[in-house]
């Protein structure tokens, strides 16, 4: 179940994967965004407006596989990571996963292909790599693994790069200005200005700033306040004082809970 | 970290922090605040955060009266932003005819503080508050300069202001010992070093007890889980902070939006746990949606809980305690620690300096157990 073990089921996938016939016709998006947070950016990725428009910001995505052309924009966009492109090519199937490591694979490098456990299904050629802030890279599988495929791994550990920092290179001003919290609003300036005043810990920001307590509870922005606090503190994520993590909130109206019988329910 | 201080406050909280502010503000200096987690992260963080002047007993009125009127300046006095001090209100409601002779003693006792609460009918509370089921209730009081603050930014503001005067916070620092020599105290020990001290503060909340018994005294304190939630935003429609003793429930409308309710429930562990408990939502929704029908249509986001402090007479305790010279302990507040913050300050400050009392903290003291002379308050949750 997808709320325990973040893999999506049979189901959930069949919902958000486009019809046989339409996958024959070349490239298409595929957005795995399952839960309903406030997050839009895909929505505003689109050049051909094949993501239909959000009417509330927590709306999950909904797309137009016939105006959709495959293009890769919005893979880069989510902040999630929720999105590729699939298509057949001959005998293969083409899937084309966001990717945000260090180092990147090279072309015609054999990789190991993962399902949506992470558990090596195959072995998969690497096409093309897009090198970028998220890179794109698409791996060539079976075709009847099309549903099958939602990442790669090294065959044999690669080397790491000198001071891995990931992709948290955040420190031109206009990047100030980027919102780190999307439920309370607060941009990276925000979150800088609250550490450099004393408050160094994920609990101190949560009761001053809110973050973590909107609709997301935490998903979006805290990953990047810990990055924050490890470079400001000097000290590994690892080492920084602990806060609670909760599951995205699944609200219950009061007058459910009021009508709730203890004898009904034994959970 | 020092290796000595003149006095050493036990516990970051806003009643920490407000008592290091007063010690300093009347001449103290060299104070020294010790915190385990981080400022607030006790039971200040997770309080309602209301402050109410409507008491049955003159003490609690008079210290609760000294708090709003230190609120209301906070910012100009603390020299600090704002404490987001909303002002709307505190709305008792009455529902049965024992609480309704209570209350109209009350008033009159209120009014001869200065404190200037009204009775109202079912109508008219239902004027002020259209969600509220007025058939619910018999009468209302209401005395419009209640109301609720920020219990984060007023934390912070008077740690502000007790630094600007001198004063030293250390954070996560775990108090592991007080050393007595003589029937005095004469050190605190911590995870991050000694502190020579002959005055050492207890002001640590839910975990005074503990505290305590590190110079063998043993308070008339326990510790017990209250818990809260907090429901999805919706535009403001709530002014007043809304009480009811007889059907057990307190709530406000937060800035934000969102209603934050809580309610005293049966069973509560006192083992300082403060782990979520899963009858309460239910307990809370049962009893809210019976007074404010409409607001079944909200919806829960989150609950937490924090600890009531209780002493016998639900007032609070401040005091030195008598077997060891140095050793004060301000603790007990039963739930109101947080409104009662400023006078505590001021009270704690005035015992430990030998100033002359402007707060009757004299009825206040530990002897008051042993000799009888209980605080009678019958106005709490």
């Amino acid at each position: 179940m997808l709320e325990r073990s973040g893999i999506p089921e049979q189901a959930q996938i069949d919902c958000v994967f486009p019809a046989e016939e339409r996958l024959e016709k070349g490239p298409v998006a595929v957005i795995e965004c399952f839960e309903k947070i406030p997050c839009n950016p895909c929505a505003q990725s689109c050049p051909k407006s094949a993501i239909l428009p959000f009417v509330d910001i927590n709306d999950r995505p909904v797309i137009d596989d016939e105006l959709c052309v495959g293009c890769n924009a919005c893979i880069k966009k989510c902040p999630g990571l929720a999105i590729m492109v699939v298509e057949y090519s001959g005998e293969k199937a083409l899937i084309k996963l966001p990717h945000e490591f260090k180092p990147l694979p090279e072309k015609g490098q054999i990789v190991n292909a993962l399902n949506r456990a992470g558990e090596p299904v195959s072995d998969a050629e690497v096409v093309r790599v897009i090198a970028g802030k998220v890179s794109v890279v698409s791996i060539a599988v079976d075709r009847h693994l099309i549903k099958t495929v939602r990442g790669f791994s090294f065959k044999e550990k690669p080397e790491i790069p000198e001071k891995n920092m990931g992709n948290l290179e955040l420190n031109n001003t206009n990047e100030l200005d980027g919102i780190v919290c999307r439920c309370n609003d607060l941009t990276l300036g925000d979150i800088r200005k609250m550490i450099s005043d004393g408050y160094t810990t994920i609990d101190e920001l949560k009761q001053l700033a809110r973050v973590g307590m909107g609709p997301c509870q935490g998903r979006s922005c805290i990953p990047i306040i810990l990055g924050e606090l490890s470079r400001y503190l000097e000290t590994p994520i690892k080492d920084l004082l602990p806060t609670n993590f909760r599951p995205v909130v699944t609200s219950v109206k009061l007058s459910d809970l009021a009508e709730h019988d203890e004898e009904r329910t034994s959970v | 970290m020092k290796n000595a201080a003149d006095i050493v406050i036990i516990g970051g909280g806003i009643s920490g922090v407000a008592i290091g502010y007063f010690l300093l503000k009347y001449g103290a200096k060299n104070v020294v605040i010790l915190e385990r987690d981080f400022l607030g992260a006790g039971a200040t963080g997770k309080c309602g955060a209301g402050i109410r002047q409507q008491w049955g007993a003159s003490i609690n009125c008079i210290m609760t009266k000294f708090s709003c009127e230190f609120f209301e300046n906070a910012a100009e006095e603390l020299g600090c932003g704002d404490v987001d001090f909303h002002q709307g209100g505190y709305m008792l409601l009455i529902s049965t005819e024992k609480e309704l002779e209570q209350t109209k003693k009350n008033i009159v006792l209120q009014n001869s503080l200065g404190i200037e609460s009204v009775l109202l009918s079912p109508q008219e509370a239902g004027e002020m508050v259209p969600l509220l089921d007025t058939s619910k209730i018999l009468a209302a009081t209401f005395h419009r300069k209640d109301g609720f603050l920020s219990p984060f930014k007023t934390t912070q503001a008077f740690a502000k202001a007790f630094e600007r005067l001198g004063g030293t916070i250390y954070k996560a620092t775990n108090v592991t010992g007080i050393d007595v020599t003589n029937g005095r105290v004469t050190a605190v020990k911590t995870d991050k070093g000694t502190i020579s001290t002959n005055i050492v503060m207890n002001a640590a909340g839910g975990y005074a007890q503990q505290i305590a018994k590190m110079v063998d005294a043993k308070l008339p304190l326990y510790s017990e889980r209250h818990n809260i939630l907090v429901t999805e935003q919706l535009e403001r429609t709530l002014s007043p902070m809304l009480m009811s003793f007889s059907l057990n429930l307190y709530m406000q409308q937060a800035p934000s939006g969102g209603f934050i309710m809580g309610r005293t429930c049966a069973n509560q562990p006192r083992d300082l746990r403060v782990t979520a408990d899963s009858n309460f939502p239910v307990e809370m929704a049962r009893t809210v949606t019976n007074l404010l029908p409409k607001l079944g249509q909200l919806r829960m986001l989150r609950q937490w809980a924090g600890l009531y402090n209780m002493s016998p007479d639900k007032s609070p305790v401040y005091d030195e305690v008598p077997e060891t010279k140095g050793f004060y302990v301000a603790a007990g507040y039963s739930g109101h620690g947080f409104m009662l913050a400023p006078a505590t300050g001021q009270a704690m400050a005035e015992i430990i300096l030998g100033l002359s009392p402007t707060l009757p903290w004299d009825k206040l003291g530990l002897s008051r157990f042993s000799s009888g002379n209980l605080i009678v308050e019958p106005s709490v949750v």
